[in-house]
C-alpha cells in the first residue's frame, strides 16, 4: 500500500493541535496555531529560527503545556499533554540538539528509557535483537557495542533515528534531522521515511533545505513569528514560493555575486599534509579567494581545518603558511600567523555560554594581550558595541551568550575575530541549522571578507553554498582530494557525484574533471 | 510579571535590588556582620576589637589559601595539596634559613620557591599529562606528606627568622602582619581576576576549556600558571602560621585544604568553573573562624561546626538560586 492508495485527508488525524497559544516571559511564542498529522503523510513544518517550531514541537510531544488551545489525540480533545501521554500515543521525537550518553553504546543509547526487562533486569540480549533491526533501518553498521562518543556527528544523528523507530512510533517527529547528515544518509534516511508513511505513519518534518522538503513531503504548514501563515499541499508550490511564505519576500539574493579574485601569490600553500585521517593533502589559497571543502561528513574535511589551525597534530612535505615554512603546529602559533577558526559545534567549541556577549566578543583579544596588563574596559565596550552593530546584534551585550538564538550565536563566533583582521579563516559549516536571514548575512559577510583581501576556506555539507560561494572546491572522500572542481564546472551534481565516487570509476584514483 | 510590563522605572529599581541582594559577597559580609553582633551581644568579650582583629587573623591564613584556590576552581579545577603544601613550606623554611641568613629573606623566598615549584608540577601534571586535577593533587599532597614524615619525622622544628616573626606577631600601626598580607593578596588577586586579561582567560578557560583553546588562548600556560599561584598563596598561608605558632610540624596545614575549599564555596564561586570572585572568598574565611569561634565561646561540641559549616553552604546555594543544568 502507498500513500497514493489512500485520500490521506479524508483519514482522520493521529494528533492535531487546534488554535495553540503559548507565550514565555510575556512574549507570544505561538498564536492561534492549528496543525493535524495524519497517518501516511510526510508533513513538513518551516519557519526561521525563532518562528516558534521546536516550542510547537514540544507541544505535541508532552513537553510543554500550551496557555490555550487544545490538543486532539486519536480523536480525544485535552487541554494537554504530558510526557507519557505522549508515549503512549506513539510520539517520537528526533530532536535537533543531540540527546544521546556518549559514554553508553550504541545499544544503551537506543533502548534507553525503554530497555526490554526480563526478571526485572534488562533484557540485552532482547534490545540487542530489536536494535540491530532498527540499525539496519537507518544503515548504521557499527557494532552495538560501540560507544556513542565514538561516532561522528552524521552517525550519532543517525543513532537517534534509530531510538526513535525502536519505539515503533505511530507518530514521528524529526527536528532538523539532515543538517549533519552526508548525502548518502540522507538517501538513507528518505528512503526510510517513504516506507514508514506507506506504513501509515504520521511524520513531522523540520528542515531548513527546502528541496529535500520539497522531494520528500507530501503536506507543508509554514510558521512565521508564531502564526501559521500557509498550510497547504506541496504540491502546485516551488522552492522560492516557501521562502517568501517563510520569510515575507523574494530569496532571490540569498547569495551575493560571486567576483573574481585578483591573481595574486597564494597566502597558504601546503603538499603532503596529513592529519586525522586526511593524507597526502595538497592545497594553495591566494588572497581573496574562498576555497570549499566538500564530501560527505565524516572523510576528513574538518581534520584538514583542524590540522591546519594547529589543534590537531597534523604534518606536511612542504608549507607556506603567511610567510611562515612550517604548519602552526599550536592554535596561539596558527593565530599569530593570521588564521582563524570558526567551529561547527558553536555551543561546545565556539563560545563560552554562560558568560557575556562582549566577554566573548573579546577572547581573541585577551589571548594577545599581555596576561597581566590592565583591561580597558571603556575601549572594549567600544570594540564590542562596533562588533556587535556591524552584525546585527541587537540587545545588551551583557546578556549571557546562551540568551542568543543559534543564527546569532554564529554570528559571535564568526565576529570576534575580525578585529584581528586574519589573513586566513577557517569555516567549519558556518551555516549549520541557521535560519534563512542569517545565512544571507553569513554569505554576505562572507564575501566582504574575501573581496577585502582575506584567503577563507569553506567547509560545508550544504552543497549549494559550496557552488555558490567558492572560487575552486576540493572534494574529500576517505581522508584524500578526490577531485577539485574550479568555478566554471561547479554544480551541485558535480559536487555530489564527486563525494560520492560516481564520477570516476575506480575509487580513490579520482582526478579533476 | 506586572513588574515586568509596567515602565522601566518601576522595573529597574526591584531589578537593581535584586542584583545586589543576590550578590554573594555582599550576602556573605550581611551575614558576617550578623554573626558578630548576635555573639557580641550574647557573649562579652566577642566583639571586642581586640578578639575580631584575632579572628580576622585566623582568617588572613584561610583566607590566603583560598585565594589561590579561588583561581583553580573558577579555571574549572581544585587543588587538593594545598593543606601539604602549607605543612612543606612550615617546615621547610626552619630548614631553608641558614645562620648566615641574617634577615631571613633568604629562607622566606626559597620557602616560597619551593612551594611555587610544588604548585607548578601540579599544574605541568594536569596540562601535559592531562591527569585529573582531583587526582593530580591528591596524589601530590599524598607524596608530599610522605616526604615531609621522612624529613620531619614526628619533631616540632622551630625558625629563629626575623622575618617570619614579623609575619606572625608583627604590626604596623596596630594591625597584625598577616592581616596586612592577607589585604595585600586580597588587591592582588581581586586585580588579576577582574582587571587583567589573564583573569579573563581564567575565567574562560573554566567556563569551556576547549572553545578557549581554540580562540587562541594558551591553555596549558594560563593551567601552569595558576597552580603556580596556588602553591605560592599556601606557601605564603604556611609561614604565616609559622610565625604564629612559632614552631612547623606534620599536619599543621591539614585544616586548611577543607577550610579553603568551604570558603571558596560559600563565596560563591561555582565549582563547575567560569563564574565566581575572591570578593565573596573573603567573608567566606571570615565566616568559617568566626563560627568556630562562636562554638568555642557557646562550648558547645566541634561536631556542631561542621553541622553549621554544611548548612551553611546548602543555605547560601539555595538562596542565590541554584547553578542551571549546563555543559
Amino acid at each position: 500500500m502507498t500513500s497514493d492508495d489512500v485520500d490521506p485527508v479524508a483519514v482522520a488525524p493521529l494528533i492535531a493541535a487546534q488554535d495553540i497559544t503559548r507565550g514565555f516571559f510575556g512574549n507570544p511564542v505561538l498564536r492561534g496555531v492549528s496543525i493535524a498529522l495524519r497517518p501516511g503523510r510526510i508533513h513538513a513544518l518551516l519557519g526561521e529560527n525563532g518562528a516558534g517550531k521546536s516550542t510547537l514541537i514540544n507541544i505535541l510531544s508532552g513537553g510543554l503545556r500550551p496557555d490555550s488551545g487544545r490538543i486532539v489525540v486519536n480523536g480525544a480533545p485535552r487541554g494537554h499533554l504530558t510526557p507519557s501521554d505522549a508515549r503512549k500515543a506513539g510520539i517520537a521525537v528526533v530532536q535537533q540538539e543531540l540527546s544521546l550518553t556518549t559514554t553508553l553504546s550504541i545499544g544503551e543509547n537506543i533502548g534507553l528509557g525503554a530497555f526490554p526487562r526480563r526478571f526485572g533486569l534488562i533484557d540485552y540480549r532482547t534490545l540487542a535483537g530489536r536494535a540491530r533491526e532498527v540499525c539496519g533501518l537507518v544503515g548504521l553498521d557499527e557494532p552495538l557495542s560501540l560507544p556513542v562518543g565514538a561516532l561522528s556527528l552524521g552517525r550519532r544523528q543517525m543513532v537517534e533515528i534509530a531510538k526513535a523507530l525502536f519505539r515503533n512510533p505511530r507518530i514521528l517527529i524529526l527536528d532538523e534531522p539532515t543538517s549533519s547528515l552526508s548525502a548518502r544518509e540522507t538517501g538513507i534516511l528518505t528512503d526510510l521515511l517513504g516506507r514508514l508513511r506507506a506504513q501509515g505513519v504520521a511524520i513531522l518534518y523540520i528542515s531548513h533545505r527546502l528541496n529535500e522538503i520539497m522531494a520528500l513531503c507530501d503536506h507543508v504548514t509554514v510558521l512565521k513569528d508564531g502564526v501559521v501563515t500557509a498550510d497547504r499541499p506541496l504540491a502546485g508550490i516551488d522552492a522560492a514560493g516557501l521562502v517568501r511564505l517563510m520569510v515575507g519576500r523574494d530569496p532571490g539574493d540569498l547569495f551575493p555575486t560571486w567576483t573574481a579574485p585578483p591573481a595574486a601569490p597564494p597566502v597558504l600553500s601546503v603538499t603532503g599534509f596529513a592529519a586525522g585521517m586526511t593524507r597526502d593533502i595538497a592545497l594553495t589559497v591566494q588572497p581573496g579567494e574562498v576555497l570549499g571543502l566538500g564530501g560527505l561528513v565524516g572523510h576528513g574535511q574538518e581534520d584538514v581545518l583542524l590540522g591546519l589551525y594547529g589543534a590537531i597534530p597534523a604534518t606536511a612535505t612542504a608549507v607556506r603558511v603567511n610567510g611562515a615554512t612550517s604548519l602552526p603546529g599550536r592554535v596561539t602559533r596558527a593565530n599569530r600567523l593570521g588564521i582563524a577558526y570558526v567551529p561547527a559545534d558553536r555551543r561546545r567549541e565556539g563560545l563560552h555560554l554562560i558568560h557575556s556577549i562582549a566577554t566573548n566578543l573579546m577572547l581573541p583579544a585577551f589571548a594577545r594581550q599581555h596576561g597581566l596588563s590592565l583591561r580597558r574596559r571603556r575601549q572594549e565596550q567600544g570594540a564590542t558595541a562596533v562588533l556587535a552593530a556591524r552584525l546585527g546584534i541587537k540587545g545588551d551585550l551583557m546578556r549571557p551568550a546562551q540568551a542568543l538564538s543559534g543564527g546569532n550565536q554564529q554570528k559571535v563566533a564568526l565576529a570576534k575575530w575580525l578585529p584581528h583582521d586574519p589573513r586566513i579563516l577557517l569555516l567549519n559549516d558556518p551555516t549549520r541549522g541557521v535560519d534563512v536571514e542569517t545565512k544571507r548575512e553569513i554569505y554576505r559577510m562572507l564575501r566582504q571578507l574575501a573581496d577585502a583581501g582575506q584567503a577563507v576556506i569553506l567547509l560545508s555539507s550544504d552543497t549549494p553554498e559550496l557552488v555558490n560561494l567558492c572560487d575552486r572546491v576540493a572534494i574529500l572522500r576517505e581522508g584524500r582530494i578526490v577531485a577539485r572542481i574550479e568555478r566554471r564546472d561547479l554544480s551541485e551534481a558535480a559536487i555530489v557525484a564527486a563525494a560520492m565516487g560516481a564520477a570516476t570509476a575506480p575509487a580513490g584514483t579520482g582526478g579533476a574533471p | 510579571m506586572n513588574a515586568m510590563n509596567a515602565g522601566k522605572t518601576s522595573a529597574a529599581v526591584p531589578g537593581r535590588l535584586r542584583t545586589v541582594l543576590q550578590n554573594r559577597a555582599l550576602q556573605m559580609l550581611v551575614i558576617v556582620i550578623l554573626v558578630w553582633i548576635v555573639a557580641g551581644l550574647s557573649s562579652r568579650g566577642f566583639a571586642s576589637f581586640g578578639h575580631l582583629r584575632y579572628l580576622l587573623e585566623l582568617a588572613a591564613v584561610i583566607g590566603l589559601v583560598a585565594a589561590g584556590q579561588t583561581l583553580v576552581v573558577i579555571a574549572g579545577g581544585i587543588d587538593l595539596s594545598v593543606g601539604a603544601i602549607v605543612t612543606v613550606s612550615a617546615i621547610s623554611l626552619p630548614l631553608l634559613s641558614g645562620a648566615g641568613d641574617a634577615t631571613g629573606l633568604v629562607g622566606l623566598l626559597a620557602t616560597l620557591a619551593v612551594a611555587t615549584a610544588i604548585g607548578l608540577v601540579n599544574g605541568v601534571g594536569v596540562s601535559a599529562l592531562r591527569v585529573h586535577p582531583m587526582i593530580m593533587t591528591l596524589a601530590m599532597a599524598t607524596f608530599l606528606q610522605g616526604a615531609l614524615i621522612l624529613v620531619a619525622g614526628g619533631t616540632a622544628v622551630s625558625a629563629h627568622n626575623p622575618v617570619v616573626e614579623w609575619l606572625g606577631s608583627g604590626r604596623l600601626g596596630g594591625i597584625p602582619a598577616g592581616i596586612l598580607l592577607w589585604l595585600v593578596v586580597s588587591g592582588a588577586t581581586l586585580a588579576l581576576l577582574h582587571a587583567t586579561p589573564l583573569g579573563a582567560r581564567i575565567f574562560a578557560l573554566g567556563a569551556n576549556p576547549l572553545a578557549t583553546l581554540l580562540s587562541g588562548v594558551s591553555v596549558p600556560g594560563t593551567t601552569m600558571l595558576i597552580y603556580a599561584v596556588s602553591g605560592f598563596t599556601a606557601g605564603l598561608a604556611g609561614i604565616v602560621v609559622l610565625g604564629m605558632n612559632g614552631q612547623g610540624y606534620v599536619g599543621i596545614g591539614d585544616p586548611y585544604l577543607l577550610a579553603s575549599i568551604a570558603a571558596v564555596v560559600l563565596g560563591g564561586t561555582s565549582v563547575l568553573g567560569g563564574r565566581g570572585s575572591y570578593a565573596g572568598t573573603i567573608p567566606g574565611a571570615i565566616l568559617l573562624v568566626t563560627v568556630t569561634a562562636l562554638i568555642t565561646v557557646v562550648n558547645a561540641s566541634p561536631g556542631w561546626r561542621n553541622i553549621l559549616f554544611g548548612g551553611l553552604i546548602l543555605g547560601l546555594l539555595l538562596l542565590s538560586g541554584r547553578e542551571r543544568a549546563r555543559r
